[in-house]
């Protein structure tokens, strides 16, 4: 039931920008230290778990819940990407 | 209109009978029998929120909390089971892969009970000092550490257990009867007496190496918040629950007991602490369903939500009990009567899963993040 085209990196780093925008008055490169930056707290990591999840269709579990994993719009946009990937294999 | 009898009540029913008037005699006793805590897992109540997909009732946060209050309301040790319960599930469902989802959720479903093991000697609200190691060894692991205070490892089966394991963090299920596994029981606990609490010692246990949910080090902070998640969820729907308890013990006890020729509650005094207490019931049941509605719309407040129902919902409780403890008087400053209970209950919960100051740093934190 893919009715919905694959949201391409460009709109998916579109999205996280905005959210990271919305949520910390802070326009981010897709390259910058999300948490480097000081502005947000730890528990922002979890919410942008959760927001990646619920916005892009997708389940950060496992090995996959890194820092590293959240820290830059890059390295999000290919981790939704990466799970969404696996995910149409899953149900290849 | 017909009534529609949900899952909830139903669950409520099935609990308010398993517990009658047991709570006080569980608190004196220091344990919860074997039976009621058999029963309880049976019946899908120490974790009802996992999915019926993995043999759980599948209930939303919001109803699930309503239960955990219901419980709470009667008995804080069985809902400290509860969240402990369901934090070890909520952990697996969150860190276990596909495989160890399904072969580990049923098992909790069903009723096998387990604990979470966070807390060391030295490390309390810092688990980044966590010492307890997981060390690889073929197709193995060994696991090797010092627990303190972990609630239900009296009752468990399984331990959920926090430790380093590589350059990061990891959580792996150990079985409480494992070889080298030792549960010392904390012998008087301030509350939540019949809670299980226990010093766990691990001296080089060795579990498969499958039994680590989801990899190897992850983000010490990422696995311990999304653990605790489920667990300050719980606690603070439990919190609401002792609140609802002081209410009733406290508008009963207003209405009946007379002095200075009339009933407790037309002296104003005593009037006030009835209506605060109701403000305290009301303010926690609120924030607490705020944050359960963040939790099944999964939205990403759901992360502020949380602590914030959390130390909202403790704070008013440890003052509430306080409360009723005050309004009783003599007839509830006995050992083990529930709002004695609820007193010594509800302090804990001002320091379990996130003390009042931790949680103060986080919505602090938070505020300068978000509103500056």
């Amino acid at each position: 039931m893919t009715t919905t085209p694959e949201p391409t990196a460009d709109v998916i780093a579109e999205r996280i920008t905005r959210f990271l925008e919305e949520r910390t008055k802070i326009s981010f490169a897709v390259d910058t230290d999300v948490f480097a930056s000081g502005s947000v707290n730890s528990l922002f990591a979890m919410e942008l778990v959760v927001f990646l999840e619920e916005s892009f269709d997708v389940e950060i579990g496992g090995s996959d819940l890194r820092l590293d994993n959240m820290r830059t719009v890059r390295s999000m946009t290919g981790l939704v990407q990466r799970l969404r990937d696996a995910d149409e294999d899953g149900h290849g | 209109m017909a009534e529609t009898v949900t899952e909830l009540d139903r669950l409520r029913a099935f609990a308010d009978e398993l517990i009658g008037d047991s709570a006080d005699s569980w608190d004196r006793a220091g344990t919860i029998p074997e039976e009621i805590v058999r029963k309880a897992g049976a019946r899908g109540l120490m974790c009802a929120q996992v999915p019926e997909r993995h043999g759980g009732l599948g209930l939303s946060s919001a109803d699930n909390g309503e239960l955990t209050a219901f419980v709470g309301s009667r008995c804080s040790s069985l809902r400290s089971l509860m969240t402990s319960q369901g934090m070890a599930a909520w952990t697996v469902q969150r860190l276990g892969d596909r495989k160890q989802r399904a072969a580990l959720l049923p098992r909790l479903a069903g009723g096998e009970q387990a604990a979470v093991a966070f807390s060391e000697p030295g490390a309390g609200s810092d688990l980044s000092a966590m010492a307890t190691r997981i060390e690889p060894d073929g197709d193995r692991v060994v696991v090797t550490g010092e627990k303190v205070w972990i609630t239900a490892a009296c009752y468990a089966e399984h331990l959920v257990v926090f430790g380093r394991y590589g350059d990061g963090t990891a959580a792996v299920v150990v079985p409480a009867h494992a070889e080298g596994v030792r549960v010392e029981r904390v012998p008087e606990p301030l509350g939540c007496r019949a809670a299980g609490h226990a010093r766990v010692r691990l001296d080089g246990v060795r579990v498969p190496a499958a039994e680590v949910l989801g990899g190897a080090g992850q983000s010490t902070e990422l696995l311990v918040s999304t653990a605790l998640a489920y667990g300050r969820m719980s606690v603070a729907w439990g919190c609401a629950g002792i609140l609802r308890g002081a209410l009733a013990s406290v508008s009963r006890h207003a209405r009946t007991r007379t002095q200075f020729g009339k009933p407790l509650a037309g002296h104003q005094l005593v009037a006030r602490h009835v209506a605060e207490l109701l403000a305290a019931e009301q303010t926690a049941t609120r924030v607490c369903a705020h944050a359960s509605h963040c939790w099944d719309t999964r939205s990403p407040e759901v992360v502020s939500a949380t602590v914030l129902a959390k130390y909202v919902s403790s704070r008013h409780a440890a003052a509430g009990a306080a409360t009723a403890v005050q309004v009783l008087a003599s007839a509830g400053a006995q050992e083990s009567h529930p709002v004695a209970r609820a007193y010594r209950d509800a302090k804990l919960m001002e320091i379990i899963e996130g003390s009042n100051e931790i949680c103060e740093l986080l919505l602090a934190e938070h505020a300068l993040s978000v509103h500056a």
